[in-house]
């Protein structure tokens, strides 16, 4: 399948789980692929999968240095661009008494400002018909006890969407939000270090979501390239991804 | 009318517009008010003008230090029964145009300040107290200019949700308040002339159902309501006072 031939993407957050799947799966449709990442580990691990066919690059998303250098390499490998699709973050849960400004600052760079001057940064890229999709949470219209600063966080990037999408109409970039609920990705063992404490938190999670499971990468890769290419009369929007969770 | 007769009431951004106006309603029902603002003249203004049960404190809630003297404060005189967060930075700027300091500034007072506003008063806070948080009509909206307003009073309305999960062992209601556009000094400072103001205030006009701008008094009315056991079994919600403007 040629499907997504002569497209240009950038991911921002594409070394592993939903990024990584959304990556693979332009690749198979046999676009030109650029992803970002912070780990050591991730970075290996996503060049030895699929450095072939992509440019795999270490950037970090909250730093607007590494954002302005970001946008330089782009410009340089792509020239322009036909989606960007802003994936990288993630959760600290911490209950209010205990979060401190050193973590509401790390969310809220993470989720928000880095995500923000990406857009910013990058959106003169984009070809007149190209997309943004911005990967948020179902923690952005839930009350998750924990979630208050990564929750909001991921209210003010859909928030954002709105926005942009208003301001970017004049040149037809369409730009949506995807809104995962629990999806089987690395992240997880990464938010809880504990091995028994993921099993609990994933069985936890699994009861409240209608569909009684997890979805997985693939799930959020395809909603995510829908939104990207074949919605498009949709803008400002947000798809929930989340097996009912925000919305039954 | 006495709705919050020997109450104990903290309200951010009192000094002027909706806040003052608030403060002024919560005393007239018998409450005593904490109006905070972060210039000392406006302050001794709004303490003159409402007359009795009230103490200004000069604090800038983005700066942890003032919230924890405003907190020590009130503390001297009892626990709070009820917290207005109104304090607010707004200034229009397109996307293209938003600088990391104006980003900052935006979610530094709005997101930042209102987080550590409420996380400050938890150990001063009695059982069943009300938290309003004051955010806006047009978070829900894709307005041009208003990317990180906007963005940042969403943040608002996800911690609303959150802190309800979290504090209601402690029978603590968080609730959201959205005006649309207010008739204040604040309106009107947003624009760099007084033409441009002009100009918002006919196009506001023009697409509110009510077609006029709210009243500081009416939004000062909603307030009264979720301060009070008017409102005993709402929590988590997000209250619009805004004349049908994100209704229709």
């Amino acid at each position: 399948m040629k499907r997504y031939e002569h497209k240009k993407v950038v991911i921002i957050g594409g070394t592993s789980g939903m990024g990584l799947a959304t990556a693979k799966m332009l690749l198979d449709g046999c676009a030109r692929v650029l992803v970002t990442g912070l780990s050591k580990e991730g970075l290996e691990s996503a060049q030895k999968e699929i450095g072939q066919h992509a440019i795999v690059v270490s950037s970090d998303a909250r730093s607007l240095t590494g954002i302005d250098a970001l946008a330089s390499q782009v410009k340089a490998e792509f020239d322009t661009i036909d989606l960007l699709f802003v994936n990288a973050g993630f959760s600290i849960p911490t209950p209010l008494g205990s979060v401190t400004e050193a973590i509401y600052d790390e969310m809220f760079n993470l989720n928000a400002k880095g995500p923000f001057f990406t857009v910013q940064k990058l959106a003169p890229l984009i070809n007149r018909g190209g997309a943004v999709v911005l990967t948020t949470s179902v923690a952005n219209v839930k009350g998750l006890a924990g979630q208050a600063t990564y929750g909001a966080a991921k209210a003010a990037l859909r928030s954002l969407a709105r926005t942009l999408a208003a301001e970017l109409l004049p040149r037809e970039i369409r730009v949506n939000a995807v809104t995962p609920g629990p999806i089987d990705t690395p992240i997880l063992g990464k938010v809880f270090p504990d091995k028994d404490a993921v099993a609990q938190i994933r069985e936890k999670m699994s009861g409240m979501v209608p569909m009684k499971r997890f979805g997985t990468s693939e799930e959020i890769a395809k909603a995510a390239l829908f939104l990207a290419f074949d919605a498009t009369f949709t803008t400002g929007a947000e798809l929930p991804v989340d097996g009912g969770w925000s919305q039954l | 009318m006495s709705l919050l007769k020997n109450k104990i009431a903290v309200v951010t951004g009192g000094s002027s517009g909706i806040g003052l106006a608030t403060a002024k309603r919560f005393v007239e029902e018998g409450a005593y008010v904490f109006i905070a603002g972060r210039r000392q003249a406006e302050i001794d203004k709004a303490v003159a003008e409402i007359g009795t049960n009230v103490t200004g404190v000069k604090a800038d809630i983005s700066k942890l230090d003032d919230l924890n003297r405003l907190y020590e404060t009130v503390a001297q005189k009892g626990k709070i029964d009820v917290i207005f967060a109104g304090a607010a930075f707004v200034e229009k700027q397109m996307t293209t145009t938003v600088t990391p300091e104006h980003f900052d500034e935006t979610f530094n007072t709005n997101a930042r300040g209102t987080y550590f506003t409420v996380q400050k008063a938890l150990p001063y806070l009695n059982d069943g107290a009300s938290i309003i948080l004051v955010a806006s009509a047009g978070k829900n909206k894709g307005l041009p200019g208003r990317s990180t307003y906007s963005a940042s009073k969403a943040a608002l309305r996800s911690f609303a949700r959150t802190w309800t999960s979290e504090l209601k062992e402690q029978k603590i209601r968080t609730n959201v308040l959205s005006p649309g556009a207010v008739d204040t000094p604040m309106f009107d400072e947003q624009f760099p002339s007084r033409k441009g103001a002009a100009e918002a205030r006919k196009q506001i006009t023009a697409m509110t159902p009510l077609a006029r701008l709210a009243r500081p008094e009416e939004i000062a009315s909603a307030a009264l309501f979720l301060a009070s056991d008017q409102s005993s079994y709402v929590a988590g919600v997000d209250l619009p006072v805004d004349g049908g403007l994100t209704a229709v």
